[in-house]
């Protein structure tokens, strides 16, 4: 059945569901969000789900802030009727080199310029926080208390829920098969369901953006490389924040719920698409958990998936509009930081697309940067 | 007949239920009295004057149904429990009924109970929303119960055993009852995949190796799905819960 | 990382049937074993089986699993067994893990046959999960392994030829059988199972299911009631059964996540028990080198599977270049003992559902 709609936001993750629920709220009407299969079966279904404000510049310290300040109020701002299991735990960041020790003291300076509460610890006082890690691992460390972690389906079902309850149409299991431009303008989308006449469309398809870019003739320098997580069955709790070095590669916290979650970066990840498991991750991971929180050791591990990064050359969201077709946007790129990033991207893709100031200096991230070579390098990434 | 059964017929239903526009507007009292007796408790309760002032105490109770506001004060004061609250805008799909209730133990808030109609009969689920017992309700608490909207003027009682077993486990590992499986299908979640993410049913040690295929049923069942019509939830590493330090040690052991 | 050629995941009648024939052909075989012991469920039926002599026939399960282990170890330079040994997973790659007595372990074979058997489905009603309610595998396992009574009395659930057999070695060891229950109108195992138990005055009720179950601390009574053409149940039809056990057999499911994860294309298939791989006439899936055999690849009887496992095995080690003069006789032997097994109204069921997996 053919339809009609003033926007159409390509994917029913947490961005998607954001930036609709933004719009909708800014008295946008007509809005439909095209969703492959449900919401959150994607990269938002499958990700660590922290949110932390540690970072290395000041684009991604503001914009974390922005969203950890909303995720705050958020069962409340979006009506909730249930709860999004935002735990503030914070982060502990630890260094394993000299350079990132450096690199660490230059963040807290930066953190704290931003009104970001984060404290420089030595090996000792770090074990303080989780008296369970090897201290002699790691060289110093860093910590904020309100960096934490959410419940990731619940998270982007109070968007889309709040977005639903303002006229927002969620089609599930409908896929985008084509984008129709003519005279450089979007006009529609084609979906197995039927065709949707459209003057704008945003690209917030995770994995998927570049393919969903190129249907629209617009090339997207990211790719998509699969990451691995493995998750624990539950115990008490016995670890507050989430425990995370670059250096290091990896990133362990425990849930509220019980369960500890953990990933690492691996070495040869593919970028095709796949999100299967490999032997060598849950080899890797264990052994890294064993040595640097060596208690986690009887633990059992009852799950391991995969899911996709999107990755953009500097590491840096990319929130854009296309230069050469109309109506087209992307908010994509995002490296591994979607998820946290979810509220502060609804709110500056509202308001890149109606045409309104933004509220934090986000056009340095535009498209356009990897033609000028205008890149902003992120270091403080897994 | 009404004085033969003790169950009132259609026709004496017809003279006391508010109109369906009435109900449609919020909150409303149901007075099932039929004969004529010396009482007039409800009389006394009401504060809005809805229920009008007796002639004569044996009059049956005549209440506006407009000036009504459902507060319920008149359902324990009643010493016939004949007064039920009728409330057709709790939500989209569901009425709340509220009844009183004399028995111990009292059922409890969240739970699913039987819905029983005039007659005993069981006829639908029920969630218990609320129990209220005040002490000015003098040991008669009222229980606050959603049922299908077309059971708001059927459900009179319930019964604390669950004929329709929704307190019954479905998954273990992470305690989801039937009843709340069916909820989160009516809420449109109907894939096994968005039911483990929203409920972490099937996320826990055995995997959902004892809930999947139950669950696969419920779904298949109330949406009139085939079951090989429907999405199966992906099959990861590992098929059974192993340490870490089992991993981390491989063929030599921790 | 260990290799083999043909890893084996499950020792029961099918995968040592396809361990026995895949080394017959002179591959070099792995079978990895979660129990103790080899042999899988023929350890716990004392009772003799159906079919023809080639399998078994009339002989006892526990007797037949004697047989393979003897038949076995004429290869054993060409076989090499892992029992305690639990397959966690099956990789992109192909590798498997396994955990052996808290080791971790990979192998990475050429092909694998996967025979993990199947596992009972579970039942959703009240209390269902008070001591005193097994299912029938389990209560197999405490009388015929361990000879350790589960109680005084029971009510069985399913009259399937589980639920029959199992309820007249129940009576064999002295406890009460009180009823069978069935939701379906009709006693789905063979009759002749059920009329050995209705002859000792065991009520089977047809269209009849728990309901609830009652007790404390552990299973005091269950109440039943009836069915109607739809299975749903009869208000009024209610009554108790007082009882310490209730068994559960209302049907097996093909034990099939390893599958999935090697990503084998995968059917639902209500006549085999449920979702099952669609495979081609050597029994090999859509992954190429993956093959199944036995209850996995649809729920039926061991005859049938130790035939499937004789057959995976066979076509397993002909594809690793292990050919004998006389393997198009030895295949279509096999064929034609499961086409035998499989033919005349019982088998039914079967046939319909395999042509729906046919590749």
């Amino acid at each position: 059945m053919n339809k009609t709609a003033s926007v159409v936001i390509i994917g029913g993750g947490i961005s998607g569901a954001s930036i609709a629920y933004n719009l909708a709220k800014k008295g946008v009407k007509d809005i439909i969000v095209v969703e492959k299969k449900f919401l959150t079966s994607g990269s938002t279904g499958r990700c660590g789900a922290g949110i932390r404000m540690q970072w290395g510049t000041e684009m991604n310290c503001r914009l974390s802030k922005f969203s950890t300040e909303f995720y705050e109020t958020a069962n409340e701002v979006l009506e909730y009727e249930g709860d999004i299991e935002f735990k503030q735990g914070g982060y502990l960041i630890v260094a394993a080199t000299e350079k990132e020790d450096e690199q660490f003291k230059k963040n807290v300076a930066l953190q704290n310029s931003l009104g970001i509460p984060t404290v420089y610890l030595t090996p000792k006082e770090a074990k303080k926080i989780i008296p369970h890690m090897d201290e002699t691992k790691i060289i110093s460390a860093t910590f904020c208390q309100k960096d934490g972690h959410l419940n990731p389906f619940h998270t982007t079902q109070a968007f889309a829920n709040a977005a639903e309850r303002l006229g927002v149409k969620f089609m599930k299991y409908t896929e985008v098969t084509g984008i129709k431009v003519e005279n450089g303008k979007v006009v529609g989308v084609q979906t197995d369901k039927g065709f949707i006449s459209t003057p704008v469309v945003v690209n917030a398809a995770g994995g998927y953006s570049k393919q969903i870019g190129e249907m629209a003739g617009v090339d997207i320098p990211v790719y998509a490389e699969r990451h691995q997580i493995l998750v624990t069955e539950p115990v008490n709790q016995m670890q507050d924040p989430m425990y995370m070095g670059f250096a290091l590669n990896v990133y362990i916290q425990q849930t509220p719920h019980g369960s500890f979650i953990m990933g690492r970066s691996g070495e040869n990840e593919p970028r095709d698409l796949r999100i299967t498991s490999s032997w060598d991750f849950t080899e890797k991971m264990a052994k890294d958990a064993c040595t640097l929180l060596p208690m986690l050791k009887d633990l059992r591990v009852v799950r391991q998936w995969a899911g996709l990064y999107t990755m953009s050359p500097d590491r840096q969201p990319i929130y854009s509009k296309a230069g050469n077709v109309e109506g087209f946007y992307m908010s994509t790129g995002f490296s591994g930081h979607g998820f946290m990033l979810g509220p502060v991207t609804g709110v500056v893709m509202s308001e890149m697309i109606l045409g309104e100031k933004p509220s934090l200096p986000i056009e340095k991230l535009g498209l356009d940067r990897f033609e000028k070579g205008e890149l902003l390098f992120e270091p403080s990434v897994v | 007949m009404l004085e033969k059964t003790g169950v009132a017929t259609e026709q004496d239903l017809a003279r006391v239920t508010p109109s369906k526009e009435r109900r449609a507007k919020g909150p409303v009292a149901v007075i099932e009295c039929f004969q004529r007796i010396p009482c007039n408790p409800c009389q006394t309760a009401c504060k809005t004057g809805a229920i009008k002032e007796f002639k004569d105490i044996n009059d049956t109770p005549e209440i506006d149904h407009d000036a009504c506001t459902g507060c319920g004060l008149c359902v324990s004061s009643c010493p016939g429990l004949s007064i039920v609250v009728v409330d057709e805008t709790y939500s989209e799909e569901e009425a709340l009924v509220k009844i009183p209730y004399e028995f111990l133990p009292l059922p409890e808030a969240g739970s699913f109970v039987t819905g029983l109609d005039r007659e005993g009969k069981p006829v639908c689920r029920a969630k218990v929303v609320k129990v209220l017992n005040t002490k000015s309700m003098d040991r008669t608490p009222v229980v606050s119960l959603a049922v299908p909207k077309d059971m708001s003027m059927t459900v009179r009682f319930i019964k604390l055993n669950d004929y329709f077993s929704d307190n019954t486990i479905v998954c273990r590992c992470e305690e989801l009852t039937m009843g709340e499986l069916r909820e989160l299908i009516r809420k449109g979640y109907n894939t096994v995949d968005e039911i483990k993410r929203i409920s972490r049913a099937g996320m826990g040690p055995c995997q959902g190796r004892t809930c999947r295929q139950l669950i696969m049923q419920e779904i298949a069942a109330a949406t009139g799905t085939k079951m090989a019509d429907l999405t199966v939830s992906t099959y990861r590493p590992p098929v059974k819960p192993v340490k870490l330090g089992t991993i981390a040690g491989g063929e030599h052991g921790e | 990382m260990r290799t083999t050629e043909i890893a084996i995941i499950g020792g029961g009648p099918a995968g040592l049937r396809a361990a026995i024939s895949a080394a017959s052909m002179g591959a070099k075989v792995t079978i990895i074993e979660r129990n103790e012991n080899l042999g899988g469920q023929l350890v716990k039926q004392t009772h003799m089986f159906f079919g023809s002599q080639k399998q078994y026939a009339s002989t006892r399960g526990i007797d037949i699993a004697e047989i393979l282990l003897k038949d076995l170890d004429k290869y054993k330079d060409r076989i090499e067994i892992m029992t305690n040994a639990t397959v966690l997973s099956i990789f992109e790659d192909g590798v498997i893990s396994i955990e052996q007595d808290d080791k971790y372990l990979k192998i990475k074979p050429q092909s694998v046959i996967v025979t993990t058997g199947a596992s009972e489905k579970f039942l959703a009603f009240p209390n269902n999960d008070l001591p005193g309610i097994y299912g029938a595998g389990a209560v197999q396992t405490l009388m015929n392994v361990h000879g350790v009574a589960p109680g005084r009395s029971v009510v069985m659930v399913g009259a399937g030829n589980i639920g029959l057999i199992v309820s007249y070695q129940l009576m064999q060891a002295g406890i009460e059988v009180k009823a069978i229950l069935d939701a379906s109108p009709r006693i789905g195992g063979y009759l002749v199972h059920a009329s050995k138990i209705r002859r000792m005055g065991i009520p089977i009720l047809t269209s009849h299911t728990v309901k609830y179950a009652h007790g404390t601390d552990k299973l005091q009574k269950v109440t039943i009631c009836q069915l109607d053409e739809k299975f749903q149940q009869i208000p009024g039809t209610e009554r108790d059964i007082e009882t310490d056990v209730l068994c559960i057999s209302v049907g097996l499911s093909p034990l099939t996540e390893l599958l999935w994860q090697a990503g084998c294309n995968m059917k639902y298939i209500p006549e085999l028990g449920g979702h099952v791989p669609v495979r081609d006439k050597d029994l090999q899936t859509s992954i190429k080198g993956v093959y199944v055999a036995g209850d996995v690849a649809g729920v039926e009887e061991a005859s049938s599977a130790m035939v499937e496992g004789r057959l995976a095995g066979l076509c397993a080690a002909k594809a690793l270049g292990h050919a004998t003069a006389d393997f198009e006789e030895l295949h279509n032997d096999c064929i034609e003992q499961l086409n035998s097994l499989r033919s005349g109204h019982v088998g039914e069921k079967i046939r319909k559902g395999l042509e729906q997996v046919a590749m």
